[in-house]
């Protein structure tokens, strides 16, 4: 088979494309240290969240210093708690499982969004550098209520932040 | 009335095709800018990104 030079050329900088589209992902996974939403927690029962010394009582806890884990739970139409408080500078791991039917948890306009599965704790975490108030939206429908379920993820300074109880 | 056309048979590797290999490579230039916006700028830029 006889193939023009101008046809390799072409089919060189095809495949040289295809591995700077791979190697760029990649390069966010490796050096960026971008990460997928977890699924290595064990799967619990969504009908004995009330049982579940993460998820029994929703909230913000510090795990160290500057870092904090938040249990979130989802159901028809709320988050809790509502609104997650975590201080400036944090880095904060989101637990988040449903009760009810599938949610989603999106930090709206970011890229935090994980799917919320009754029975699966969904896992992931972000670093909240500056203060400010997220939007938290529901983004798979679950009910008649779906457009309304809403929550917050409000980012106070460091010195203004009180342990996040309500 | 007819007139008669010349006629020239060339090989495979006589004839360059210019054109499409400027538009292939315009094309791959263009992806390539939208690879890096789409991915630098609208993905890796788009604070809170998840790290674990």
């Amino acid at each position: 088979m006889h193939i023009h030079n101008y046809e390799k050329i072409w089919l060189v900088l095809a495949m040289l494309l295809i591995v700077a589209f791979i190697s760029t992902v990649a390069y966010g996974a490796t050096a960026m240290g971008v990460d997928m939403i977890s699924d290595d927690e064990d799967t619990i029962d969504p009908g004995a969240l009330d049982e579940d010394p993460r998820f029994a009582d929703p909230r913000v806890e510090q795990v160290g210093e500057d870092e904090y884990e938040a249990y979130v739970v989802a159901q028809q139409y709320v988050f809790e708690p509502d609104p997650i408080e975590v201080p400036e500078g944090s880095t904060v791991t989101f637990y988040v499982t449903s009760r009810d039917v599938i949610h989603g948890f999106e930090i709206v306009g970011t890229n935090a969004n994980a799917m919320v599965v009754p029975g699966e704790v969904s896992t992931f975490t972000v670093e909240f550098s500056e203060a400010g108030e997220y939007g938290v939206l529901c983004n798979e429908y679950c009910g008649d209520g779906h457009h309304v379920m809403e929550g917050s993820v409000t980012v106070v300074p460091e010195e203004e932040y009180d342990g996040g109880d309500e | 009335m007819s007139t008669e056309t010349p006629k020239r048979e060339i090989d495979h590797e006589e004839f360059d095709p210019k054109g499409t290999l400027a538009l292939i490579l315009i094309y791959f230039v263009i992806l390539s800018i939208l690879w890096v916006f789409m991915y630098f700028i609208e993905f890796l830029g788009n604070d809170l990104t998840v790290i674990g």
